[in-house]
């Protein structure tokens, strides 16, 4: 008989981390709720600038993201990589470390993007000292997760920790690439890379962050924790493993769909394209594999609210694989992009997927942590019901807006003319539909507050199992295999060429995409007009950073009619070269200011920011009164300069020193232009406003012909 | 010959959504209402038409295939007596849907997994052996080949049009309609030949769209005093005094200043009426007027090309003079 041994689960690490992402997840649907309210109560802000929606929303994808769905992860990973293992996790110290060095991120996260400090690269907003940490904790996390592997009494790994290896190792790598920028001060940073590739290596790692992040780890968790709860075989290990190979091969490719008709060369957005329609299989596997394990189980699915959930959860997954294809069709993406589609499009993934499959295991697994029942099945019911509806009438309504607004931008009368000339007709349209998706938000948050009840009264009913007692055969009692099996078998025992096998998969479509952008000059035609931002125009720039105008602002006009005639000329990838970070954004709440430069003269800027109704009245832009009454602070304007020197900006030698004078030269000159108008103030020439509307009055005006009359 | 023809029906039916895909391409790129958008509807109406008549014949066949079992049936019973047909027609028979999930999933009914089970197991959870489902096989290789084949189509040919190709192709496109349009609109009035008009006739159009439907008075004064807008009664003018300057005006609207754009509500020749009717208010010096706004306006017979009078082109200038790295 094979030698037994005796060991105990860490519960303790679990409990931490599922305390996390409870109180996480309402935090950040929280947040979420507000940004959503003030999109139709645009006074929400009460005038702080801290909370005001450009700020709040990166907080609010932060928060969903990386702490509500990251500490999920952790919680499913930790429980469920011991018991499939059948050992205890490697390191007590690591864990302990994970743990308390991922909130302490989340707590950086919470002060630093409410403040402005922010790299404007979604999804990975945090700056340069955050991200070193990000990258130490998940350090960590990989040595504590691979120290267990080696040291397991399971000879073979089981399909959800081939997911939690590529899961690893990608982050890692997108992590890492995304993020390379030279610090200029501790709070603000350059990334190395400018304009379109910026934007590609962005949208590499933004799509890869939905699916390392959101997507590859919870399929992980849907292996462990959805037979566990139905209590059936998995539908088809080959199933798996054709799926998770493909998945995580094409997964990486299907970045450069977010920049469809963007100045990114045609042959990149096509690979963004055709992989992304490749995906639909390899995802579809995975929600298959789910959904076909519950053959035999569907009379319980009826009863079992943590089964419902999953199901609901695995469906949205569905989904949202399919939509997601179906939206990197060029001509779909035409109608799609930039409106609330796509807004629609994510939170079915994030409320459906990630958030059901999160409640399902809190549902199966705290009870089991804490030796006891559900509190109530009902309370659990009501949770879901008011959950799905919470899902419905949020993102149904955006679907309608995404398309009424796209159908506006494109009307043309039969002479010629935009039929909705003024681009807020076509937001004061669908703001009805805002207020519909804020209702959605509190069904959701109010089903949250249920399971939260429902969760506390369980755990109190409970006793906790910090060390839960279990044994298994030794691992000395491995047979060797010799006879025949399955070929994959081979690689399931050996983790190290399973992590390697995985590397290479994730590399490929990533260098093959970025590489010829980065190395090849010709990628990217130089257009012999644009010049390097004044020292004025930086300074204003990075407000524009810190105020998350990108949020709902986009600067990237495609070569359609309907925005050639809206804004101006289509935007050339030569005009970006000097933006470090791009800014092209990714939805247009308000209209794409590319080519905003001489549109209006400066006092209509500066009255639209201190009150954007008196210029456009119905606006849902907040007012910017701080921006007019704060004094630009030019104490690190020569630093900027020089970090762009090195980073390849050809300002002229020395000139960080004069750079200064430059700036409050220009800043007089746009002082003195506003007071011709009528607008006066003290010390005038030394407020961000300046700044901001220098920079404003720039854009897009390199190429662009001398202003018309009358335009 | 049954069974081919059942394996032809999973391959025809992505066929068909390729098709709807393609037609939503098209549709896509001409959303909006542009007049071509019904450009391709011809080509993809035949499709479609060649579809249905694929599917008529599918069902043909099918009906074919059922009374040839018929006779199979009646020979049978001919042959061999009635015993042994009652026992062929008696076997249990699936239904459509039954047979149909059993072809496109292979898969093993759940009471006999247990002959697909396999041996390990992890914390309980056990596998099965069944097979990768048919019908996501051929999904997988079909999306595959519609990446080959459109990748190739738009880059290793010349066949496809790259982005700003397609932008030409809409901007042209775009024209011809407009132009088309253009034609059968008799006597089009626009900024670049609109005239004043002075027949008692067309002025009182005016007052009438004036003080009507144009809601001109609401912001501009029942007699032109101006009020949230400017003064019509003074010789000073924001965006150009001449009659083509007023028609432009009212044509596009100064959005920005809350002047809205009247393209749409009112006809080129009630702009020009509305146009002369306020022109004709010059002088009038009714109660309550406005202050004075923009420049004075010399009415001309002959009107020199405007300026430019744009206040950002100059500063912009200014600023860029100003700046030794420039």
């Amino acid at each position: 008989m094979a030698q037994v041994e005796k060991f105990s689960y860490d519960n303790a690490i679990v409990r931490k981390f599922a305390y996390a992402s409870i109180l996480f997840g309402a935090v950040g649907i929280l947040v979420g709720l507000i940004a959503a309210l003030q999109l139709v109560f645009p006074s929400l802000n009460l005038g702080i600038a801290e909370v005001t929606f450009g700020r709040i929303r990166p907080l609010h994808t932060n928060a969903a993201i990386f702490a509500f769905v990251g500490n999920g992860i952790f919680m499913g990973v930790y429980y469920s990589l011991q018991r499939l293992l059948k050992t205890r996790m490697f390191s007590k110290g690591l864990s302990e470390f994970h743990f308390w060095g991922w909130q302490a991120i989340i707590l950086a996260a919470a002060i630093t993007l409410p403040l402005g400090i922010t790299s404007a690269k979604e999804y990975a907003e945090l700056e340069w000292p955050i991200d070193i940490a990000i990258a130490l904790v998940w350090v960590a996390f990989g040595i504590n997760m691979f120290g267990t592997i080696l040291k397991r009494r399971e000879q073979h790994l089981y399909v959800a920790i081939w997911f939690y290896i590529a899961t690893w190792v990608t982050v890692t790598v997108l992590h890492i690439g995304n993020n390379l920028e030279l610090p200029v001060s501790l709070w603000k940073s350059y990334p190395v890379f400018a304009g379109v590739q910026d934007a590609l290596i962005q949208w590499w790692y933004g799509h890869n962050a939905v699916a390392f992040f959101l997507t590859t780890p919870y399929l992980g968790l849907m292996y462990y924790f959805l037979p566990k709860a139905a209590n059936r075989p998995v539908y088809s290990y080959k199933l798996s493993i054709i799926h998770f190979w493909a998945l995580i091969f094409i997964y990486i490719w299907a970045g450069p769909h977010h920049l469809l008709y963007t100045s990114l060369p045609d042959w990149a957005q096509s690979l963004g394209t055709v992989f992304s329609i490749m995906l639909i299989a390899p995802s579809w596997g995975g929600m298959l594999n789910g959904l076909l394990t519950l053959r035999g189980a569907w009379d319980r699915v009826r009863q079992d609210p943590v089964l419902k959930f999953m199901v609901v959860a695995v469906t949205a997954y569905g989904m949202a694989t399919f939509e997601g294809p179906m939206l990197s069709i060029k001509s779909v993406n035409a109608i799609s992009h930039y409106t609330d589609w796509t807004i629609g499009h994510v939170h079915i993934g994030t409320l459906g997927w990630n958030g059901f499959l999160t409640f399902g295991i809190l549902y199966w697994m705290l009870p089991r942590l804490f030796n006891t029942k559900l509190y109530s099945q009902k309370l659990a019911n009501v949770h879901f019901w008011i959950g799905t509806l919470g899902i419905l009438f949020y993102a149904i309504p955006l679907y309608w807006a995404g398309w009424t607004q796209s159908l506006m931008w494109k009307q043309f009368t039969p002479d010629g003319f935009l039929q909705y000339g003024n681009f807020l007709e076509t937001v004061t349209q669908i703001i009805p539909m805002y207020a519909l998706r804020a209702l959605g938000g509190t069904l959701y948050v109010a089903g949250y507050f249920v399971m939260s009840y429902n969760l506390v009264k369980t755990v109190q009913a409970g006793s906790f199992i910090g060390d839960e007692a279990a044994e298994a055969p030794a691992a000395s009692t491995w047979a060797a295999h010799t006879g025949k099996e399955h070929w994959h078998r081979w690689i399931e025992r050996r983790p190290v060429q399973m992590l390697i096998a995985a590397t290479i998969a994730i590399l490929i479509g990533g260098m093959v995409e970025v590489f010829p952008m980065i190395m090849i000059d010709d990628q990217v035609p130089k257009i012999e007009s644009v010049t390097p931002y004044t020292p004025l125009e930086l300074e204003g720039r990075d407000i524009y950073i810190r105020e998350g105008c990108l949020g709902c602002h986009s600067q990237m006009v495609r070569p359609f009619r309907s925005e050639t005639e809206r804004y101006g000329e289509y935007s050339k990838s030569g005009e970006y070269i000097y933006d470090r970070p791009f800014l092209w954004g990714s939805k247009r709440t308000g209209p794409d200011l590319h080519r905003v430069g001489g549109k209006y003269p400066h006092s209509w800027h500066y009255n639209h920011m201190e009150e954007p109704q008196t210029t456009s009245p119905g606006s849902i832009m907040p007012p910017y009164p701080w921006l007019l009454r704060d004094e630009l602070s030019t104490k690190n304007t020569a630093a900027k300069i020089r970090a762009l020197q090195k980073l390849g900006t050809p300002y002229p030698d020395r000139y960080d020193e004069i750079a200064v004078d430059d700036l409050q030269k220009q800043a007089s000159i746009i002082a003195e232009n506003l007071r011709k108008d009528g607008i006066d103030g003290d010390k005038l020439e030394e407020k961000e406003i300046i700044a901001v509307i220098a920079y404003l009055q720039r854009l897009g005006t390199d190429i662009k012909p001398a202003p018309q009359a009358g335009n | 010959m049954k069974n081919k023809t059942l394996k032809l029906i999973p391959a025809a039916l992505p066929l068909l959504l390729l098709s709807t895909t393609s037609w939503g391409q098209a549709a896509a790129d001409g959303a909006g209402g542009n007049p071509y958008f019904y450009d391709g509807l011809l080509s993809y109406g035949l499709l479609f038409l060649a579809a249905a008549v694929f599917i008529a014949a599918l069902v043909a066949l099918y009906n074919l295939l059922n009374i040839m079992v018929k006779v199979q049936q009646i020979r049978i019973y001919q042959e061999q007596g009635i015993e042994a047909f009652k026992e062929e027609v008696q076997k249990p028979q699936q239904s459509l849907f039954h047979r149909l999930y059993k072809r496109m999933t292979h898969v093993v009914p759940v009471e006999k997994e247990e002959d697909i089970l396999f041996d390990h197991e992890y914390d309980g959870i056990r596998e099965l052996d069944n097979v990768l489902p048919p019908w996501w096989v051929a999904m997988f290789y079909l999306s595959i080949a519609f990446a080959v084949v459109y990748y190739t189509y738009y880059h290793f040919t010349d066949a496809g049009p790259s982005s700003t190709e397609e932008y030409k192709m809409e901007m042209e496109r775009a024209e011809k309609a407009v132009q088309a349009y253009l034609a059968t609109q008799s006597s089009q009035v626009d900024e670049t030949n609109a005239e004043l008009l002075t027949d008692a006739q067309s002025l009182a159009a005016g007052k009438t769209i004036y003080e009507g439907k144009g809601t001109c008075f609401t912001c501009h004064g029942m007699q032109g005093e101006g009020g949230i807008g400017p003064n019509m009664t003074d010789p000073y003018w924001i965006h150009g005094g001449d009659i083509k300057d007023l028609f432009k005006t009212i044509k596009y609207g100064v959005p920005e200043k809350g002047m809205i754009s009247w393209k749409d509500q009112l006809k080129p020749l009630e702009m020009e009426q509305v146009a002369s009717y306020i022109l004709s208010l010059q002088g009038t010096n009714p109660p309550n007027p406005k202050e004075p706004q923009g420049e004075l306006y010399q009415q001309q017979v002959d009107n020199a090309a405007p300026a430019d009078t744009s206040a950002t082109g100059a500063a912009k200038k200014q600023e860029a003079d100003a700046i030794g790295m420039q």
